[in-house]
């Protein structure tokens, strides 16, 4: 062995350690520096710029620099976006430029319980800011633009209850006259022509949803679905609404506290719980409690309150049971009774209605107007249907079926729709077999709605 | 020793010490017998020869593969280890300790993504070397065995290559093993209770995932470490690694209970059968320390910067949480097993069971087969060209297979070209 | 060849024992920086726990007088007048949470007795039960810090509302 070979070696060795060492400290230099930690000094500066006193100084100057997050394990979430946003409670950062802004109306609900991606959507676990602002490669729920924030309020809370959400309720308002139920699935209720929607705001963009609305054969290659005529406010209302539906569920905690206390809210509850089968109410109803119907006369609202949540402190010896309420629903069904006789109770107690109500609200409920369109008078188009192209208004229905034909042909329905053109594609669209989904006696009602449409007086030429 | 470096000196003086006797046996050798010594008295390296033959020592020869899977191995080890004190094998959490690892965790991503990329090197430099002992002939006599147990130790490490790949549980991991899990089924008789003692069940879930924790982190690492051990013990009892005119070496068969007259090294260089002789060809034989050593040392500092390297620069893989009911399409194996695939996309009985069956059952044979021992010790000899063909062109084919799995296949395994641009597809899924 | 003569190595140019110690020494710190990365690693940045810093709530849920047990956090929000304080409702013996007196707290496991101040009465509690600081969070929230403790007189005290 001679010193040229040994030289040869420590040349390698060098050159080898220096080169590992080098890339270690190039390894430990890329993590240590992070997005967040100068976010972080700057709020720290700024806090130690407004401190007043010495001791807020040294508060300030104490602060730490290191990740901060909110733990959700219901939620099966940890959001640390307030890594970066370190003053969303903080109004005095009202106006302040992002990431230091204060974050509005957060009363109703707590940083600590709510996190921040259940609303705002985005990746809660990322610490770089375009990872957790989520518009990247394999994470499919990025943030959802503010436009669009009521869409998750919509994920807890009835649309219709909520007064912090306007165009969401018009959304789902839209949805049902619209009678998208018709061909789609929602909550289980509806056609199965197109997909079921329970989770298509996790699915879809906003961008996509207007696209789809305005021309969905332009981007969903083969689809039947008419193209929606909806004005500018209209389709972000409708996009809204179809946004809230995550299929996000509302677990424990979050449950006790999604009913906003409307009187919406109430009637619902009022209906579900059949309190109708004790009291009574327009008539209808039992007899083993005391008629509500001016209960909001002769009671106050603390007693009320009080009274569901313990019938017996109130009433000794009263034989209502003790269901239970959370706070809020105790708050809804008094704002409900309180309100009794300013209230439409018709959809509430089905055998207030008549059969043509009834039946309009059949042609609702099932989505008819989808195809039939909306007060059953047609124009939905149909490619190559022998019927001018559209699916037929149903205004005169009356003139050429009966009664029976009628019934038979809802719940038979009609598979095969003769062609225009028998060298075109078929028409796309087709009468389902509703008996299978529609009750017979709601047929009946139904039947009866649709005769009732022939316009009456009309000159009909001839 | 006054021209020694420094830390030379330093070392010297502290190994010299009482505490530092106490602690290594030998300091740093002066003297061959130190240095023979220096293999001898270590735990750590007395599984090393005390002397090497030159020819072993040649960078050329074998490329120090068969190394470099080791240290890719210890990397493995050692990252796996410290990734092991954040991940849970659980499906609801396992997604979230990978995004933590990501996020929050010092170093986290560094250290997940060198065990990613030593582990696909793995893999690459445990199949290179496979190729390098066969075209070497080191698989004949006496070397059958050690070869039978190197393909095992290939086995092990696509196993655990392929348990591994599961845990991050997205999508990449589900799909991949869903559809490597149901080319495992194939197999005829015994494939459908192996898929399902493998999965625990007949999804791949929370049970599949435990079980392939388990394999993964202690079943098949502690069976490769112990394969491993018998491996090395085997190069050294076999004669070191193999050379050209190995044949025609004297070996001096010492009887056994006597011990030769002109012994100087104690019984360190004595053995019975094929080891280097003391007095023969004595030019040919350097001592391990520093020669062998020294050049482990550098190949191991060279595999660390390449895995830091790739580390620094390209992040692991980390796509959508697992999604059962939302496949990707197409469904891709690991890398490995796309040739496995394409084959199997032809004929699954075929391409998944018998192909793949008689490949492994022909490497396991094959030194049991090819008895001839002419052409051991040089790359491409002559007189194995017809061996040399048939290995080549097996190789070629798993390649070709495999890019063709990797790049020519688009969705429902249609053939795509990767040069065009696939057509736009609509947003959602 | 005499086998225990030194051989070359020990004998190297000035070169040869510069890159050598350059190489030791870029080695060693590597391994050194690599230990110290592991290590750095193993420590957590972030909790999965209850966090020890938590809000008690506005100060007007809390009457004047009044001694209020949080369950969850284990402590009690003791308010006098305009001043707020937080004791600790984790007995010093061995950990049981003790319970609101008449005066004082008392400890159901092995009867250790505290007064208002948390010093210990009697019983086999070593010393007093612990004070945790509580300042105004920036949305006006009563903020309780668990990591810092506070002497028994420190307090956080409102400005008298009009």
């Amino acid at each position: 062995m001679n010193n040229g070979s040994m030289l040869r070696f420590y040349g390698w060795f060098t050159f080898l350690g220096l080169l590992v060492g080098g890339l270690v400290v190039l390894g430990y230099y890329k993590d240590e520096y992070r997005e967040w930690k100068d976010y972080q000094r700057k709020f720290v500066q700024e806090e130690i710029q407004r401190a007043a006193t010495p001791q807020q100084k040294a508060i300030a100057e104490s602060t730490p620099v290191e990740v901060r997050q909110i733990l959700l394990p219901e939620l099966n979430r940890v959001d640390r976006c307030t890594t970066c946003h370190l003053a969303v409670e903080d109004p005095s950062y009202g106006g302040y430029e992002q990431p230091l802004a204060y974050h509005p109306q957060h009363e109703q609900h707590p940083f600590e319980k709510f996190g921040c991606t259940i609303c705002h959507r985005g990746q809660g676990r990322a610490t770089t800011t375009a990872d957790a602002h989520g518009a990247v490669a394999h994470w499919d729920q990025p943030m959802l633009p503010l436009q669009y924030i009521q869409a998750s309020c919509g994920q807890c809370h009835e649309a219709a209850d909520n007064p912090a959400a306007p165009e969401l309720a018009q959304g789902q308002q839209l949805f049902e006259t619209s009678g998208c139920r018709g061909c789609h699935k929602l909550g289980g209720a509806g056609g199965n022509l197109g997909p079921e929607l329970d989770k298509v705001g996790t699915r879809r963009s906003p961008e996509w949803l207007k696209k789809h609305f305005l021309a969905p054969a332009a981007v969903t290659a083969g689809s039947a679905m008419p193209p929606q005529k909806f004005s500018e406010t209209n389709l972000e209302a409708i996009v809204l609404f179809m946004l809230s539906q995550t299929g996000q569920t509302a677990p424990g905690y979050y449950a006790s506290m999604k009913v906003i206390p409307s009187a919406d809210e109430g009637q619902r509850l009022f209906q579900q719980k059949g309190c109708i089968g004790c009291h009574t109410v327009a008539g209808q109803g039992g007899k083993v409690g005391p008629v509500l119907d001016d209960v909001g006369l002769r009671r106050s609202p603390e007693w009320m309150l009080q009274h569901f949540r313990d019938p017996q402190s109130v009433t000794p010896g009263s034989v209502m049971p003790k269901f239970g309420f959370t706070e809020t629903e105790a708050r809804a069904l008094t704002e409900f009774l309180l309100h009794l006789r300013e209230r439409n109770l018709a959809s509430t107690f089905p055998s207030l209605m008549s059969p043509v109500e009834r039946g309009r609200e059949i042609y609702r409920k099932y989505g008819c107007a989808g195809c039939h369109g909306a007060e059953a008078k047609g124009s939905v188009p149909n490619p190559n249907a022998k019927t001018a192209e559209q699916v037929p208004g149903l205004i005169r229905v009356a003139e050429g079926y009966t009664k029976a034909e009628l019934k038979s042909r809802i719940v038979k329905g009609q598979r095969e729709i003769p062609a225009l053109d028998p060298k075109r594609p078929p028409p796309p669209l087709y009468m389902p077999a509703w008996g299978a989904v529609i009750k017979d006696a709601e047929v009946d009602d139904l039947v009866a709605y649709l005769i009732s449409l022939k316009p009456k007086g009309e000159d009909l030429g001839f | 020793m006054m021209n020694a470096p420094f830390l030379t000196r330093l070392w010297q003086k502290f190994t010299r010490s009482r505490v530092g006797r106490s602690i290594f046996r030998v300091g740093l050798p002066q003297s061959n017998l130190e240095r023979s010594q220096a293999m001898t008295s270590s735990f750590l390296l007395h599984i090393q020869p005390a002397k090497v033959h030159k020819h072993s020592l040649k960078a050329g020869y074998s490329l120090g593969l068969g190394l470099i899977s080791l240290y890719l191995f210890i990397i493995l080890i050692g990252t796996g280890v410290l990734l092991m004190f954040y991940y849970v094998p659980s499906t609801a959490s396992a997604y979230n300790t990978m995004k933590d690892l990501q996020f929050v965790v010092s170093a986290g991503l560094l250290v997940r993504n060198m065990h990613r990329w030593a582990a696909h090197l793995m893999v690459l430099f445990v199949l290179l070397h496979l190729c390098r002992v066969f075209y070497t002939g080191a698989y004949k006599r006496p070397r059958e065995f050690n070869w039978v147990i190197g393909v095992g130790l290939f086995l092990l490490t696509l196993g655990l290559s392929f348990t591994g790949y599961l845990l991050p549980w997205d999508q990449l991991a589900f799909w991949a093993i869903t559809v490597g899990t149901n080319i495992a089924g194939y197999a005829p008789v015994i494939g459908a209770k192996v898929k399902y003692v493998l999965l625990g069940g007949n999804i791949v879930g929370q049970e599949a995932l435990t079980r392939f924790y388990a394999l993964h982190v202690i079943v098949l690492p502690t069976l490769a470490l112990l394969m491993v051990g018998v491996h090395l013990w085997r190069v050294r009892k076999d004669g070191g690694l193999s050379r050209p005119d190995e044949a025609g070496e004297v070996v001096e068969q010492i009887p056994p209970g006597q011990l030769p007259v002109n012994k100087s090294y104690g019984l360190m260089e004595l053995a019975r059968g094929t080891s280097p002789q003391v007095g023969k060809n004595p030019e040919d034989e350097v001592f391990s320390w520093p020669h062998l050593v020294f050049r482990e040392i550098l190949l191991f500092l060279l595999v660390t910067a390449v895995v830091l390297f790739l580390a620094i620069f390209w992040n692991a893989p980390l796509e959508e949480f697992a999604n059962p009911i939302h496949p990707p399409n197409p469904a891709k194996a690991p890398w490995y097993f796309l040739g496995l695939q394409e084959l199997v996309s032809y004929s699954a009985f075929w391409g998944g069971v018998v192909i793949p069956g008689l490949l492994v059952t022909a490497l396991l044979l094959l030194p049991y087969l090819d008895r001839k021992r002419a052409g051991v010790g040089r790359w491409f000899a002559r007189e194995r060209v017809v061996a040399n063909s048939i290995f080549t062109l097996c190789l070629l084919a798993a390649i070709v297979f495999t890019v063709i799995g990797t790049l020519f296949r688009g969705p429902n395994w249609d053939w795509v070209e990767p040069w065009r641009q696939p057509p736009a597809i609509t947003e959602g899924h | 060849m005499n086998p225990s003569a030194p051989q070359g190595q020990n004998n190297v140019s000035r070169r040869g024992f510069l890159q050598l110690t350059f190489g030791w020494l870029a080695g060693i710190f590597a391994i050194a920086l690599s230990a110290a990365g592991a290590v750095r690693f193993l420590v957590p940045n972030v909790l999965f726990e209850a966090s020890q810093v938590f809000k008690a709530g506005k100060p007007d849920d809390f009457p004047d007088g009044s001694v209020t047990f949080l369950e969850e956090e284990r402590v009690f929000l003791v308010r006098q007048g305009n001043t707020y304080r937080c004791l600790s409702a984790i007995c010093t013996h061995l950990g049981c949470t003790v319970n609101r007196a008449e005066k004082g707290y008392h400890c159901p496991c092995h009867g250790s007795i505290f007064d208002d101040q948390g010093s210990v009465k009697s019983g086999p509690a070593p010393h007093a039960l612990a004070w945790f600081q509580v300042t105004l969070s920036k949305d006006s929230r009563l903020l309780v810090d668990k990591n810092r403790k506070v002497a028994a007189d420190k307090y956080l005290v409102l400005p008298t509302k009009a």
